[in-house]
């Protein structure tokens, strides 16, 4: 219910913030746009405006695990630059520039926005149902052809690597690069079956490299996890790498199996290399490492 | 008003950045218009629809309170009905292939200095510019 009213509150300040703008009046959008007439430079303001509080919120939002009602934070959306985003992008850039109604003010502008502003909204509707089934058919060829593996090895030290997914062809790669231990932090339940431990186990042995089950549950992760991560890196005859969904859990436990021996400072840092916030683990890492601490004593 | 313009959009603007601020610390969502109303359409969002649809009747019920308060408002929308339907078209399905509009990559996207957001966001200021200088400078079509 309290889901519900924050969600009518956002949508609320979000129309009243188009309407206060002007960027429900398509001359004002078109006025910007417009760089060899009558330039109009509001828009300018206007995403000035907005941009400014949401960069504290996401700054608020790294620092937490949960957001204020207790509900899940995002996952942040990749940073892959791939050919629908450019060719939407300009698809939405034309259609922008002919009416001067982007989504929002389409919406917002609807109980006074005439005949034409329910055409327009009709017609983008329309756009956005059928965008599923066109995109598969023109980008869906375009994406079998490009190559398939974008396998990337993320060392956090010389001897231990991180990594999103991986699939059975990257483990020659994996290999060549030196590493001797693959440890799957990502229980099956999340994944289509060619990806699953037995197979991912399967090929690694066959290359001659050791692997290492330990399933880590998102949310979910046990000290447990911790133990078997830190003996197969002890064990390791030589560097290991590890994979999750994005290899945040990896990067995670391993955290925590250095939590004491390395200050905690830097065992935030590294990971944050490759997009990994640890922020919110400050406290599990000061914890684990007093109590490393205690026992030697 | 004209002159004050730029003062409206700055204050409509922190409104919309709120908005999204909300959204994204409350409900753990990012705020983006066409992903909202598109999940819908397309049935990608029904799981959380109750979510979606209240952000909308927000979103379409506060504009007409505010317009007799201290705004004239009124879209100006062109009447040319080919003009609509075509532009309507572009924005439907560029925003879903590109999965975000003004607000998703715009506000949300390079707020967090997201390299998709970016991108997204110069192209299609790039594409709107270039559209409007060839349709209303060259040709005089709109």
């Amino acid at each position: 219910m309290q889901r519900l009213l924050f969600a009518l509150l956002a949508g609320g300040l979000f129309g009243a913030g188009l309407t206060v703008s002007g960027m429900i009046d398509t001359t004002k959008v078109q006025g910007w746009l417009d760089v060899f007439g009558d330039w109009d430079p509001t828009l300018a303001f206007v995403m000035g405006g907005a941009i400014l509080p949401m960069a504290v919120a996401w700054r608020i939002a790294a620092r937490r695990q949960k957001t204020f009602l207790d509900l899940d934070l995002p996952d942040l959306p990749s940073d892959d630059v791939t050919p629908e985003l450019i060719t939407g992008s300009v698809l939405f850039g034309i259609g922008w520039a002919l009416v001067g109604l982007c989504p929002g003010p389409a919406l917002a502008s609807i109980s006074f926005g005439g005949w034409g502003g329910g055409l327009f909204l009709l017609a983008m509707l329309a756009g956005m149902l059928f965008a599923p089934g066109l995109r598969a058919q023109i980008f869906g060829r375009l994406t079998q052809t490009t190559p398939r593996s974008k396998m990337e090895i993320r060392p956090l030290t010389p001897t231990y690597a991180v990594s999103p997914q991986i699939d059975p062809a990257d483990l020659a790669a994996v290999k060549a690069a030196g590493y001797t231990t693959i440890i799957d932090n990502r229980p099956d339940g999340e994944i289509p079956s060619h990806l699953h431990t037995a197979v991912m186990k399967a090929a690694a042995e066959e290359l001659g490299l050791a692997f290492v089950a330990n399933p880590v549950i998102p949310g979910g992760l046990t000290m447990e996890n911790v133990r078997i991560q830190s003996q197969t890196i002890a064990d390791a005859p030589g560097p290991v790498f590890a994979y999750c969904a994005s290899g945040n859990r990896c990067s995670v436990v391993w955290a925590l199996v250095h939590a004491g021996t390395r200050s905690t400072d830097d065992l935030i840092r590294v990971p944050s290399k490759y997009g990994y916030n640890l922020e919110p683990l400050r406290g599990q890492i000061d914890a684990l490492a007093a109590d490393a601490a205690g026992g030697k004593d | 008003m004209g002159n004050h313009d730029w003062i409206w959009g700055f204050t409509g603007g922190l409104l919309i950045g709120l908005a999204g601020a909300v959204f994204l610390l409350m409900n753990g969502r990012i705020m983006g218009a066409s992903g909202i109303i598109g999940g819908l359409i397309d049935r990608t969002g029904w799981s959380n629809w109750a979510e979606r649809v209240a952000f909308l009747v927000g979103l379409i019920a506060v504009p007409p309170l505010l317009v007799p308060l201290y705004r004239v408002v009124d879209t100006h929308i062109t009447s040319n009905w080919a003009v609509i339907v075509i532009g309507g078209l572009l924005v439907g399905l560029g925003t879903r292939w590109a999965n975000g509009c003004t607000s998703g990559h715009g506000v949300c996207g390079i707020s967090r200095l997201s390299l998709r957001g970016i991108v997204a966001t110069v192209f299609y200021i790039v594409a709107g510019g270039l559209t409007l200088a060839l349709l209303r400078h060259v040709l005089g079509v709109i």
